[in-house]
């Protein structure tokens, strides 16, 4: 397997991995220091803004009172920078080994909260920016017999509640990001979070039916 | 930024600079910006549009508020947990629209952004998720309430975690 290829994390790994956290963890987003660089939110910004001339109120250039179609359109164009700026952040953490530094600490985690195999750590991982990968991934390891049928809905429980949860909430996210009231990186714990209570509650629902089974098949 | 005229000159390298790779990241975001985001976001403003003229808005904040009161929210903030079944682009953008008509406040729209993920989209990922992994068709209906109970405990936490910030 090319499992030794891809747990080997070098420091810069871990540092980008770290990284990767302080940008979207905002902790630094309330300084006044240098040390403001290293936040998401005072990276991307903010618009210029433009004086409306009939009450003198500052309005960004998605202006007030839209409502619609054109509405929309405006407040996604607004949106896309926060896009572009999280998903090249997000290449670069990848790029430098920051997923793999994730992984590499995640693997011995993830086995004792989901009960599957550590196999499944490299999917569980991939499945942080892709849906379709990490299915792909998963079928092949059951292909294998490294897991069998019922570890592999767990694993698959696991990825599909918040799937490619960095693409997806990083990509739509920007819609809400601006009005929410807490860290960005919250609602991505929280996610974490329930991804593993969602696959806990399919292992003990499997193993009731599991259990139902051999019972009537004692029976017959 | 004054690097990004260097990276048309970077030629044959087999190792990737960062700047090479935050540029490579970016145009995945304008990507996904331009083709995912902006079409959701674009359908979901006018489906509350359409929703709000209508009068169906009115009718789904009334039907549902003696439910989303259990999650502290007010009835059309069920707009967002059924869009979600759909899109997570299009339900970001309706809890975003409802924020800003002043339905939801800032401590509701903040409960209800984990859920809008944790759905998981299961108009796409059952093809995408269930049905690439080959995952046996008997386990689809308990992933898919599971994956509805992951939302509605979610909300529940964040609350909670709120209480804190």
């Amino acid at each position: 397997m090319e499992k030794d290829k891809t747990t080997e994390v070098g420091i810069i790994g871990y540092l980008a991995f770290f990284f990767a956290i302080v940008m979207f963890s905002g902790i630094f987003a309330g300084t006044d220091s240098w040390l403001k660089v290293f936040d998401f939110n005072t990276l991307n910004g903010s618009f210029g803004t433009i004086t409306d001339s009939v009450t003198g109120k500052a309005l960004t250039f998605r202006g007030d009172n839209g409502a619609g179609a054109r509405d929309g359109f405006i407040f996604a164009i607004t949106l896309i920078p926060a896009v572009v700026l999280a998903l090249g952040i997000v290449n670069v953490v990848d790029g430098l080994g920051g997923m793999r530094a994730a992984q590499r600490m995640m693997t011995p985690i993830l086995k004792p909260l989901l009960g599957i195999p550590g196999a499944t750590a490299l999917a569980n991982i991939a499945n942080l920016q892709s849906t379709d990968a990490a299915a792909g991934m998963v079928k092949e390891l059951c292909d294998n017999k490294e897991i069998t049928d019922d570890e592999r809905s767990i694993t698959i429980m696991y990825q599909t509640s918040a799937s490619a949860t960095v693409t997806n909430y990083f990509g739509s996210g920007p819609a809400v990001f601006g009005f929410m009231i807490c860290p960005l990186i919250l609602p991505l714990i929280v996610m974490f979070v329930f991804k593993i209570v969602g696959a806990n509650l399919l292992r003990i629902y499997l193993k009731m039916v599991n259990k139902r089974h051999m019972a009537e098949e004692g029976e017959k | 930024m004054s690097g990004m005229a260097n990276t048309a000159a970077v030629e044959v390298q087999p190792k990737k600079t960062i700047l090479d790779l935050f540029v490579d990241g970016a145009r995945r975001g304008w990507t996904i910006g331009t083709m995912s985001l902006l079409p959701n976001v674009v359908m979901a403003f006018v489906i509350i549009r359409a929703l709000d003229i209508t009068g169906l808005l009115h009718l789904i904040g009334v039907v549902f508020s003696p439910i989303m009161a259990i999650w502290g929210l007010p009835g059309e903030a069920a707009t967002v947990i059924v869009t979600s079944i759909m899109s997570m682009g299009g339900a970001a953008s309706v809890a975003a629209t409802l924020f800003m008509d002043g339905t939801l406040d800032p401590v509701q729209l903040s409960s209800l952004v984990p859920g809008i993920y944790l759905m998981g989209n299961p108009v796409q990922n059952i093809g995408r998720c269930l049905g690439i992994a080959g995952t046996n068709t008997k386990h689809y209906v308990p992933i898919l309430v599971i994956s509805v109970i992951n939302v509605l405990l979610s909300i529940w936490a964040m609350r909670f975690l709120l209480v804190f910030m």
